[in-house]
């Protein structure tokens, strides 16, 4: 979690570098019960411009035979390393189409990490340990956030025209992407997910 | 029924009945319990056989799950490609021996299939697979495919999150129901009923079978869709179940029929044990009844039977020596300890029956003058008399066995005779052995014997018959005071006729054949009639009219004189008396035999009857053989008196031929005597005998009796007796006897010697034995 915060505020710099009339867009997720909803992918798409493709890297950890964290959003080109916490071996693998890969038992640190340049949604799994599962949603838009456990995130972008996607593994019934403009006022967009789903199951990913 | 037989059975059916009732209950628990049994197992089987398909699912899940998890499968899911699908579900089958494999999406379409009739894009009929799932990742259930039945068990392939299902199906065949069978101890039928038709697929038995009564089933739905449904029908033949308590039932059924068998004869030889001596002791008391007393009763037992033998015995020997006894006072004389009559005769029957060719004496012996012994020494004296006499006569050889005592002082005795000229020398010997003066209290007592000889060759007579010859002969004997006589056929004119004469004269009496005739008495100085003689006369059937000599002697010997006399003395008073209630009373007189003044109660009898009759006694005369007094004047005379005193006269018949001395005549109480008529026809033949009767005449009158002659035939006779000085004449010259109408006929105009009699009253003792005639 602390790498991720630089990557935040580069890409808003990024941003503020490029467009002056940028907006601060603040998202507030809540579940159908108004219970704040954590790992929420709230992903702003721009219909006006097209940005340029990412070098970025990520790490997914593997701790206590779980993946941490257990949702990812990347941009499409990020190099997403799989260190491995535990003292035992691990396996990653993936049979999603967008990046199918298979990282073989190892501990420590893996051998390379992988490039998820495809735009998607990725599961994760390892061989070894069918309970441990991690999503990463690979998305070309630089503007996304992944809410945290107060379910509220803020993130600015330039004003402009906007698909509005979200998504949450368990979420059920989810609501179809939709256009939203977004203004250099700062603006808050509160959004209600159905999150009744089960656990073995997962909500599909918006594109 | 036989005792035995009762016995027997009585046990048997209580044997039958308890057996039949134990059969009864072992069959009915036994129906029982193979219902039970065969309840309990369809039960257990029931449930063994859910729990074996629980196991299996299980089983068949753990495998599912294995080939689910495994990372090539998965990798081969992911690659979509169906060929290779097919071919990883081909291999994966094989690998935990799967027969159906297919793997459909999480919406259960179909993406690819092996050993199934579905192909991708088909639904799977997931419904039934979810029906029973128990986690989330797998499930379980029963499906038909291609007519075959599976055990179908899914698992979720995850990715590591679920993408599809994995549905691995396992054929009930016929191989896994016997399996079934063979552990659930139950047969095992699938049927599937799809769309209301019904399939029985698989089974361990026929299918009729099971639809047959003795068969208990369970039903076990496996599985129920819209259309289709899955069952297991477990069943068990109660036949089978049945099967060890039958073996039980028949060991049971042999065992009672053996000990019905065993018990039979077991009770039948206790029953024989036990009736075979009562048979014995029943054969034993027939023999006792029979007589015979020297049964040995070979009844020898610790028990009952043997105490009831023991008292048989006692019981025997007890009648025997009471039997003896009895015999011994029927048959035997107390006194002297010979044979009575009624033994004698019997003894002499057995020798006449049984003595071929030889002839049978029989002899009656008499002592003379016992009575005497009796009267003046005393009864014990007389009785000592008789014992020495009876040891005298026992001990002559010839007779040992066949000695009686008839009466108090007659003896018999009888013996077998070669021939018919010893008789004479064999009666001689029995005197000779009786002879002797007895010495009772050293005093010396002469008596003597009188003997009567009969002799008969065996089978010709009745010993009834030569017993009363000899007593004739005895008769005879005693008459001409001959220590012994012979019996002749003379003695009994008609002796062949006895018998038949007896029974002919009696019914003479009883249906009037005889009849009175009446012979004038004439008064030869005046020729007036004094009275008549009654003569009797029988009126024979065959015969004619028989005259006295035919018939009077045999009544005499046989005792039937008697009842003569009494009936004829009953008609001729009768008759004196009728005339006499017709104002002409004439006299009548009757004979009396010798035999009828041993009947002591003569005098009492005539009383009565001439009380009966109202007649004066002096109108009945009775004439008196002088024989009559030979054998016991005393009593005679007694009796005679007191007939005299009766008022009725008494004349001497046959005066001058008897043997009575004068001093009986002049003791006795008579009117009149009556000269013999041999006297009277010499007189007309020979002028001898006129001194003779002149002087009987002469003694008659001169014991102050009247003389009568009789059997005059011709008038210089009568003229002599006149002549004589006889006062009263009776013969043909007169008159023969005539019957009552002729008689009195013959009376009419003849002058009669007027009587004057007055009826008297006698005081009568018994009247009805003196008129009651027909009862003899």
């Amino acid at each position: 979690m602390p790498r991720r915060r630089p990557t935040g505020f580069a890409l808003l710099a990024l941003l503020l570098g490029a467009n002056t009339f940028a907006g601060m867009v603040t998202v507030e997720v809540k579940t159908t019960a108004g219970i704040n909803a954590a790992d929420a992918v709230i992903v702003f798409d721009p219909l006006d411009a097209t940005p340029p493709p990412s070098h970025d890297k990520a790490i997914i950890d593997q701790v206590n035979k779980q993946y941490v964290p257990r949702v990812t959003v990347v941009r499409t080109g990020t190099e997403i390393t799989f260190p491995n916490s535990d003292r035992i071996r691990h396996q990653v693998y993936s049979f999603s189409k967008p990046n199918k890969f298979t990282l073989k038992l190892y501990a420590g640190s893996p051998p390379t990490p992988v490039v998820f340049d495809k735009a998607g949604l990725v599961v994760l799994g390892c061989n070894i340990h069918d309970h441990m599962v991690a999503f990463v949603g690979v998305v070309d838009s630089p503007y996304f956030v992944k809410t945290p456990a107060s379910g509220s995130a803020a993130l600015t972008m330039p004003a402009g025209r906007y698909r509005l996607r979200v998504w949450h593994p368990n979420e059920i019934d989810a609501a179809p992407p939709r256009e939203i403009a977004i203004s250099a006022e700062p603006m808050t967009i509160p959004l209600v997910i159905d999150v009744q789903g089960a656990s073995t199951t997962v909500a599909a990913w918006p594109e | 029924m036989a005792l035995r037989t009762r016995i027997a059975l009585t046990f048997l059916l209580l044997l039958a009945a308890v057996l039949a009732a134990a059969l009864l209950a072992v069959s009915e628990t036994n129906r029982r319990n193979v219902e039970r049994d065969a309840g309990l197992r369809l039960d257990a089987g029931t449930q063994a056989f859910a729990r074996l398909l629980d196991s299996n699912r299980r089983q068949l899940t753990h495998a599912a799950h294995a080939v689910a998890a495994d990372y090539g499968f998965r990798d081969a899911v992911s690659t979509n490609d169906t060929d290779t699908l097919v071919s990883v579900l081909e291999n994966s089958g094989t690998r935990i021996g799967a027969a159906m494999v297919v793997l459909t999406s999480l919406d259960g379409e179909v993406l690819a299939a092996s050993g199934s009739q579905f192909t991708p894009g088909m639904r799977f009929p997931l419904p039934p697979v979810r029906m029973d799932s128990v986690d989330g990742d797998n499930a379980s259930g029963f499906i038909v495919d291609n007519g075959r039945i599976y055990q179908l068990v899914a698992v979720q392939v995850s990715s590591p999150l679920p993408v599809a299902w994995i549905a691995m199906g396992f054929e009930l065949d016929a191989a896994a129901a016997r399996e079934l069978a063979g552990i659930t101890g139950l047969n095992v039928t699938l049927s599937v009923n799809a769309r209301g038709r019904r399939a029985d697929t698989v089974s361990t038995v026929p299918v009729e079978a099971i639809r047959r009564d003795d068969v208990v089933t369970r039903r076990i739905e496996l599985s129920q869709s819209n259309d289709t449904e899955i069952a297991a029908v477990l069943s068990r033949s109660l036949a089978e179940a049945r099967a060890p308590f039958e073996s039980l039932t028949r060991a049971l059924f042999l065992i009672a029929a053996i000990s019905l068998v065993a018990f039979a004869l077991a009770a039948f030889w206790l029953a024989r044990n036990i009736t075979r001596p009562l048979q014995d002791l029943t054969r034993a008391v027939d023999r006792m009844r029979d007589g015979s007393y020297d049964v040995t009763l070979g009844v020898q037992r610790p028990d009952e039977l043997g105490v009831l033998a023991e008292g048989l015995q006692l019981m025997q020997s007890a009648v025997h020596s009471r039997d003896r006894s009895i015999r011994r006072l029927a048959y035997e004389d107390t006194l002297t300890g010979l044979m009575n009559r009624t033994a004698f005769g019997a003894s002499l029957g057995e020798a006449l029956a049984g003595a071929e060719g030889a002839r049978i004496a029989v002899a009656v012996i008499n002592l003379h003058r016992f009575r005497r012994i009796n009267e003046h020494l005393g009864y014990s004296v007389g009785d000592a008399v008789l014992i020495k006499m009876a040891q005298r006569l026992a001990a002559v050889p010839s007779v040992q066995s066949a000695v009686a005592r008839l009466a108090a002082d007659q003896f018999a005795a009888f013996a077998r005779l070669q021939d018919a000229d010893s008789l004479q020398a064999w009666g001689t010997s029995l005197l000779v052995a009786l002879e002797g003066p007895v010495f009772v209290e050293a005093q010396p007592i002469d008596i003597t014997a009188t003997l009567g000889l009969a002799l008969a060759a065996a089978g010709a007579v009745s010993a009834d018959e030569l017993m009363r010859c000899a007593d004739l002969a005895l008769e005879r004997a005693r008459r001409e005071k001959r220590p012994l006589a012979l019996y002749e056929a003379a003695l009994n004119p008609a002796a062949p006729d006895q018998l038949s004469l007896l029974g002919e004269l009696r019914h003479a009496v009883e249906h009037d054949e005889l009849r009175l005739f009446f012979q004038p008495k004439i008064e030869l100085s005046t020729l007036r009639v004094v009275g008549a003689e009654v003569l009797l006369r029988w009126q024979h059937p065959t015969r004619g009219l028989l005259g006295p000599a035919a018939f009077i002697p045999f009544a005499e010997q046989t005792g039937f004189i008697r009842k003569l006399t009494r009936w004829t003395l009953n008609r001729a008073i009768a008759e004196a008396a009728r005339w006499q209630r017709a104002g002409k009373p004439l006299a009548l007189a009757v004979n009396i035999s010798a035999d009828d003044l041993g009947d002591a109660r003569l005098d009492s009898r005539i009383a009565g009857m001439l009380t009966q009759h109202q007649l004066p006694p002096p109108l009945l005369t009775l004439e008196i053989t002088e024989s009559g007094f030979i054998e016991d004047p005393t009593r005679a005379l007694a009796l005679l008196d007191a007939i005299a005193a009766l008022g009725v006269n008494l004349s001497i018949d046959d005066f001058g031929t008897g043997y009575s001395s004068l001093s009986h005549l002049a003791r006795m109480p008579v009117h009149e005597v009556k000269i013999d008529r041999s006297f009277v026809q010499g007189l007309e033949s020979d002028l001898e005998f006129a001194p003779v009767v002149r002087s009987a005449i002469d003694m008659g009158h001169g014991l102050g009796l009247k003389v009568v002659a009789e059997g005059i035939e011709t008038e210089a006779a009568a003229l002599r007796l006149r002549n004589m000085g006889c006062d009263i004449a009776q013969g043909h010259l007169y008159a023969m006897p005539m019957p009552l109408e002729a008689f009195e006929t013959w009376l009419e105009g003849r002058v009669r010697v007027p009587v004057i009699a007055v009826p008297v009253d006698f005081p009568v003792e018994d009247l009805a034995d003196t008129v009651n005639l027909a009862a003899y």
